[in-house]
């Protein structure tokens, strides 16, 4: 996708729902989706990858010009390395509890596709604060996604939210949506019903493998 | 100046490693102290919860910790402390989890009878899975529990409420929880040996 | 500390029960895009075996001979990027040279591999449960084969309901999806083979 001169709010739109990273792109889902049993843990990860996305976008759109062709892909990995670093730095020292339960899972931030996609599809060619922004609401598309599937999950899987609980004790967990594939299987439900929505409403469907 | 030609390429390049380096060096160091009291007051922390000692902020942790005793015995480290006319202890313990090491700290009574408490100081078991080996529902299991025999016994159907030495498995996560029991096991066993003549 | 994992356990767990992909979610872009075509699954299939064995290796070697001397650890995560970037790079021209079959079958896939999240995956696991060297490399050896045999049956499934009709928005993505979560299940079902999970 190569998108330019966009106003705010359609990147917004954009991002959150027509070109939806996730369930329209199917983009980045590797780093995020184990740690979806939990909301706590979705929601700061998810956070990670939002503060990510835009501040490597917004450097790469600040020094794209400085940057040789043949190291741009490599820079850019710096950049977002170098990002995700912080990132697992501050967790550490501010919020150890959170930072162990994540495990080798912030780290793989950088592999997520989103962030490389934005950069290369957006901020290359793009003023700083709209790819700031680009990168702001990509990173919420995503967001809501993955915390959506996190709610379904910990409701069901252990009766509560944000680990507390709110089904009454009689409440049989749904082991399923503890394990790894509840995760598969949801996200094929709200890719089935994010495009079918799309379909009744005209949109023009991306096909997104 | 030819953007495209190979020292400017290179000069670049060394100056963005350098200049991210630089930082993460800052940020890594401005943070080493905190990540080193955390640490330690983590630590002090899975003391205390193994000892069955509440807390209310790390303040009341440091301040908790100076009442408990350091001692030595077989080569081991044991935290003791006298309480309601009983000694109990805490120890360290380390062992193989179904992904790798899992830390923690059991709390027992004097004769190794019974457990006080149970905390984990760290895991690497899968999230959701065998991590919830580190959730209250699991550990608050090990709250003044009798043990049968001197051992804990982890079973995945059955009455564990009220039955001496008996701790229900955690769902979907049989590795870690006869883990759990295996590595418990073995270090009531050792208890029992550094501790025999104390009483 | 290494942990004290029987070998064959650690082996037979990261092909099936804790498959790298199906049970930890890593290299599921790829996964998906590529696993439309069967042959391109299989190339690509087998350079993941390949570069994660090697790359786990590699940066266990990396990790306890330069990263922990020196107190670097907190610069993993770029550290890895770059070896898994530099090994890539070096299969891909020793391929080259080598064999021009092999490269058609196998080379052509390998840039991909560097933003496979599965391969820096398997590097920060091994990292954060201190595995020994032998058991890095048994890790990445099986945690490549599962991901292999993953997409394979994947695609074969795929080329099966390609011609399915089904309802509108779950064409294409939503019904792959919802198959990777039953192969999930399938392969979970494995656990009953060996005591590991």
């Amino acid at each position: 996708m190569s998108d330019s001169a966009k106003q705010p709010g359609q990147i917004l739109k954009q991002n959150m729902w027509t070109a939806n990273p996730i369930f329209m792109q199917i983009l980045g889902i590797c780093s995020a989706l184990a740690v979806t049993n939990l909301l706590s843990n979705t929601m700061i990860m998810t956070l990670g990858v939002v503060f990510v996305t835009g501040m490597s976008n917004l450097t790469v759109a600040i020094i794209k010009s400085l940057i040789p062709r043949k190291v741009r892909m490599v820079v850019q990995t710096l950049i977002i390395a170098f990002y995700v670093i912080i990132v697992d730095i501050v967790l550490r020292a501010y919020l150890p509890e959170i930072s162990r339960n994540l495990g080798p899972y912030v780290g793989l931030i950088i592999t997520n596709c989103i962030i490389m996609g934005r950069a290369e599809a957006f901020a290359q060619s793009n003023p700083p604060l709209l790819s700031l922004w680009d990168g702001i609401t990509s990173g919420m598309g995503y967001m809501g996604v993955l915390l959506s599937i996190a709610l379904v999950r910990e409701l069901l899987g252990f009766g509560a939210l944000f680990g507390f609980q709110v089904l009454p004790a009689g409440f049989e967990p749904w082991i399923i949506m503890v394990m790894p594939p509840s995760a598969f299987f949801l996200i094929g439900v709200i890719t089935w019903g994010g495009k079918y929505l799309m379909h009744r409403q005209g949109e023009p469907v991306l096909e997104g493998e | 100046m030819n953007k495209q030609s190979l020292p400017y390429t290179v000069v670049f390049s060394f100056i963005v490693c350098f200049a991210f380096v630089f930082l993460l060096s800052l940020t890594h160091q401005a943070t080493r102290e905190q990540v080193q009291l955390n640490q330690q007051l983590r630590l002090q922390r899975s003391v205390l919860s193994a000892l069955a000692i509440d807390y209310q902020d790390d303040q009341e942790v440091l301040q908790l910790f100076d009442d408990i005793e350091t001692v030595e015995r077989n080569g081991m480290t044991l935290y003791r402390i006298d309480r309601d006319d009983e000694v109990l202890y805490a120890r360290i313990f380390a062992g193989s989890g179904l992904w790798g090491t899992i830390n923690g700290v059991v709390g027992v009574n004097e004769d190794v009878s019974r457990t006080v408490a149970l905390e984990i100081i760290d895991h690497n078991e899968t999230p959701g899975l065998g991590g919830r080996v580190d959730e209250p529902e699991f550990k608050r299991q090990f709250r003044d529990k009798p043990l049968d025999d001197g051992k804990i016994d982890v079973i995945r159907e059955g009455d564990t409420e009220g039955v001496d030495g008996r701790i229900n498995a955690i769902t979907g996560a049989t590795g870690t929880s006869n883990a759990i029991e295996t590595i418990l096991n073995r270090e009531f066993e050792r208890l029992r040996d550094a501790l025999r003549g104390e009483a | 500390m290494a942990p004290d994992i029987p070998m064959f356990s650690l082996f037979f767990a990261s092909i099936f029960t804790s498959n790298i992909l199906l049970a930890n979610f890593l290299g599921m872009c790829s996964f998906i895009a590529i696993s439309k075509d069967i042959n391109s699954s299989n190339g690509l299939g087998m350079a993941v075996v390949v570069v994660l064995t090697f790359t786990a290796s590699i940066n266990w070697v990396v990790l306890n001979y330069v990263l922990i001397p020196l107190d670097l650890v907190y610069l993993r995560f770029i550290i890895f990027i770059i070896v898994i970037a530099s090994v890539v790079q070096m299969l891909e021209m020793i391929i080259d040279r080598v064999s021009q079959t092999l490269y058609l079958n196998l080379g052509i896939f390998l840039p991909l591999i560097t933003v496979n999240c599965a391969i820096l995956g398997v590097s920060l696991f091994m990292e954060i449960r201190q595995y020994s060297f032998l058991q890095s490399a048994v890790f990445g050896l099986g945690s490549g084969l599962g991901w292999w045999l993953a997409i394979m049956a994947l695609a074969a499934i795929r080329k099966k309901t390609e011609k399915s009709k089904v309802s509108a928005g779950l064409q294409g993505a939503g019904l792959t999806f919802i198959t990777i979560g039953f192969m999930a299940m399938a392969f979970i079902g494995f656990t009953g083979l060996l005591q590991v999970q």
